[in-house]
């Protein structure tokens, strides 16, 4: 769990946007100049992922943007962005490198109306009346992909997902299980995650130890229908748990958040956007933070009502035959 | 919010993504004449019943979508069908060729839209078809070889297979003789 914080703490300043700043300037001229745009698969969900992979020798870049904003009181937004590239070695196996880079906005937002930063921002400690803002270089991840079984030569698609993120005063192993099945001619498309990721940072008090922090277990599950040519649209919806250790035994919160996806896939460029909202169904549990439960929603600092994601992406690298 | 990451995902919508566009390899009468070197087309359009659609479904295990068949009768013998299956984004229209005794005598993909899966165009993988009648049940990485990087659409034109050799038995060769 990442505590909130009440106390302030004006040193814990870790801006690394200048990172970020570089970052994107450069990738887009890439983007612009690249000789040769093609296509590749693409995401038909913002959150739950899908068995389908890159072909071998192709190229892709994805920018994503999720928003997460309005909790139980005050003000709050998070802007998290994601630039990502990512290739097919072999038709079984994709590696991914990408940056995450946050914004945020906070004030009255947290448990008993203390301003409370989001979790990327966990290491800053305000003062409950503090009007917040930071913009911070979150950090690098690798992202691999390898598929067991694809879902249009078996009755299931099976893959094994691997993501490692290390930034500053963080490191994450994210983990996951991937599940496809398709009906109807491969346009109606079901996906299953399942999501195992310990985190490790630096928090105040004691910020020499890269401590766990908390361990994500998440379920995700989306339905996507391809209703006309190039354009497919559905819901996701997504269990989030937190645990205060790294087996099951110390639960802190748990929430569930569903919403629409809408996907349009061209030949050489793909958007996915997704809105999900969080339902009130939230209940305490042994860790759960005094004050983090409000109305039957689950507002820590990693919790918020609503979250928009937007995914584009482009495609190119490789002869086509 | 005065953020500097605020507008970097805004920026994403205004770069070129491309216009999408549809690669046309052959049209209809190109087909015709490579697949029925200088015979002459009858066009005979038909449209599926409900028992025959149900029958299809159950011989070919592939779903029907449409009921409109587009055929041509053939002067020296044999049926020419167009036809399409789904692919990753679009259609892929391609054209079936059936000699008199309903096997399959040529598969020309017309038109292909997707940047990934085009070597379903390659011969050698077209020519696993040919020879292939009703009742031949066709499966991908069984007597259907897969191409790697194109398993959608191998999948897809397999299906169409099936159900094309499903409709030749219960549509089209009674009323053909």
């Amino acid at each position: 769990m990442v505590t909130t914080y009440m106390a302030g703490n004006p040193l814990q300043e870790h801006r690394c946007g200048g990172v970020g700043r570089l970052w994107y300037p450069r990738l887009l001229a890439i983007v612009v100049l690249w000789p040769s745009l093609a296509h590749a698969d693409e995401p038909l969900f913002g959150f739950t992922y899908t068995t389908d992979l890159l072909p071998k020798g192709k190229f892709e870049v994805e920018q994503w943007s999720t928003t997460r904003f309005a909790k139980a009181t005050g003000n709050f937004w998070q802007q998290e962005n994601r630039t990502e590239l990512e290739y097919g070695v072999n038709d079984q196996f994709q590696f991914s490198l990408y940056a995450n880079y946050d914004s945020t906005a906070a004030y009255h937002n947290g448990p008993f109306g203390a301003t409370t930063p989001g979790e990327p921002f966990s290491y800053d400690v305000p003062s409950p009346d503090d009007h917040y803002r930071r913009s911070r270089f979150i950090g690098v991840s690798g992202e691999a992909i390898y598929r067991l079984l694809s879902p249009y030569t078996h009755t299931v698609g099976v893959a094994l997902y691997f993501e490692p993120t290390i930034g500053p005063g963080f490191i994450e192993p994210e983990t996951r299980l991937i599940l496809q099945k398709n009906f109807r001619d491969d346009r109606l498309v079901l996906g299953f995650n399942f999501t195992y990721a310990p985190e490790y940072r630096r928090l105040p008090p004691d910020t020499t130890c890269m401590c766990l922090a908390e361990t994500d277990v998440n379920a995700d599950f989306g339905l996507s229908y391809r209703f006309r040519r190039n354009w497919s649209a559905g819901f996701e919806f997504i269990n989030e748990r937190e645990l205060n250790s790294l087996n099951f035994a110390h639960e802190i919160n748990s929430a569930y958040d569903f919403g629409p996806v809408v996907h349009y896939g061209g030949k050489h460029f793909f958007v996915t956007a997704t809105f999900i909202a969080q339902l009130p169904w939230a209940t305490t549990h042994s860790d759960t933070l005094p004050g983090a439960i409000v109305g039957g929603r689950d507002f820590d600092n990693d919790f918020e009502k609503y979250r928009v994601r937007v995914k584009f992406g482009w495609y190119f690298g490789g002869k086509e035959k | 919010m005065k953020s500097r990451f605020f507008l970097l995902p805004l920026t994403s919508f205004v770069l070129p993504g491309g216009t999408a566009y549809a690669t046309v390899y052959l049209s209809v009468e190109q087909a015709q004449a490579l697949m029925f070197p200088g015979a002459m087309f009858q066009s005979d359009t038909r449209t599926l019943t409900n028992e025959q659609v149900k029958a299809i479904e159950h011989a070919s295990g592939v779903n029907v979508r449409g009921r409109q068949l587009k055929l041509w009768r053939v002067s020296t013998g044999g049926w020419f069908i167009v036809d399409e299956v789904v692919g990753k984004h679009e259609f892929i229209p391609f054209a079936l060729g059936l000699d008199d005794s309903g096997a399959i005598k040529g598969i020309e993909i017309l038109e292909y839209r997707e940047a990934y899966g085009g070597q379903i165009r390659e011969p050698d993988w077209r020519k696993q078809f040919i020879g292939k009648q009703g009742g031949s049940k066709l499966q991908l990485n069984k007597n259907i070889r897969n191409i790697s990087g194109a398993t959608l659409s191998c999948k897809h034109v397999t299906d169409g297979m099936n159900r094309l050799l499903a409709t030749y038995e219960i549509a089209i060769k009674e009323s053909g003789r």
